[in-house]
């Protein structure tokens, strides 16, 4: 009879998620300006910090995380991404981050297992 | 407090001997009505095995597949090979424009989604993401990180570079279980 839960317990909250991510963007990079020598350290440590914080809500879902760093002088940059999946139970969330020298775009994948 | 300790005791002996075997019903039946609470959870069980109840979930429920792993894996190469064709074909000859750029990352997605799914590979999801940005000497990373079953679950991934733009795809190939 456990096994029965409510949709918020067991289904993939976007608030959820994108809290977790903007929370792990400001821990890594917080008020740092661009430095190419600390840009891998800060992708892995976002990328790192969402997925152990996605972990830990102990949901059915496998994870995809991906994580942009780019410098800011003016260059564009578009992003986008289709699916094939069960929208009734899979979700994904992207957040932008950005400040005076660079920008910071999120991706989460959820995929119920 | 010693009585209903044996009491209990007794009880637990009895649901455990009952557990492996579905044949007596009614005596079980029989036996737990006049009984305290405790012994009502036994009839609740005997609930799950009844076969009413299993007829009226049919209609909803699958049969079970018994299916540990895929018969069929994802094939990374062939996948790389979409990616390439499609990244060159339609960003081989082109310059940087924003709105250009909106659209043709949309389109690309959709594309390279339609083409792996006319793999016809069963059972997998998937995630495609595809990034185009301008050349001005600026830098960028893109980095990702996966929780999910590493034997199964995998990625294909392919970036292409002109003189003012480059283009990145990644698919993302999960094993739905």
């Amino acid at each position: 009879m456990d096994d029965y839960q409510a949709d918020d317990e067991t289904g993939f909250v976007v608030e959820e998620v994108s809290k977790i991510i903007k929370e792990s963007v400001e821990a890594a990079i917080g008020r740092n300006t661009y430095q190419h020598s600390r840009v891998n350290q800060w992708t892995t440590s976002i990328v790192e910090q969402c997925l152990s914080q996605l972990s830990k809500l102990g949901k059915p879902f496998k994870y995809i995380v991906t994580c942009i760093i780019m410098q800011k002088n003016g260059a564009g940059l578009q992003t986008a991404s289709a699916c094939f999946w069960d929208n009734s139970a899979d979700g994904s969330c992207a957040v932008r981050w950005e400040n005076k020298s660079m920008y910071c775009i999120v991706n989460v994948f959820g995929l119920a297992i | 407090m010693s009585e209903s300790l044996k009491d209990k005791t007794q009880r637990r002996e009895k649901r455990a001997a009952k557990v492996p075997s579905e044949a007596s019903h009614g005596v079980r039946a029989k036996e737990t009505t006049g009984r305290t609470k405790d012994s009502i959870s036994t009839v609740s069980y005997m609930d799950e095995l009844g076969h009413h109840d299993d007829n009226a979930r049919m209609v909803v429920t699958m049969e079970n597949t018994y299916q540990m792993g895929p018969y069929k894996r994802f094939p990374v190469p062939v996948v790389t090979d979409i990616l390439k064709d499609v990244l060159t074909s339609y960003l081989q000859e082109e310059k940087y424009e924003v709105e250009w750029s909106q659209k043709m990352t949309k389109t690309i997605c959709e594309v390279i989604r339609a083409r792996v799914k006319d793999l016809m590979i069963p059972r997998y999801k998937i995630v495609v993401l595809v990034h185009i940005g301008q050349f001005t000497g600026q830098s960028m990373q893109i980095s990702s990180r996966c929780l999910w079953d590493a034997s199964n679950d995998t990625f294909a991934s392919y970036s292409f570079k002109n003189s003012s733009l480059f283009g990145v795809a990644t698919v993302f190939a999960v094993y739905l279980e």
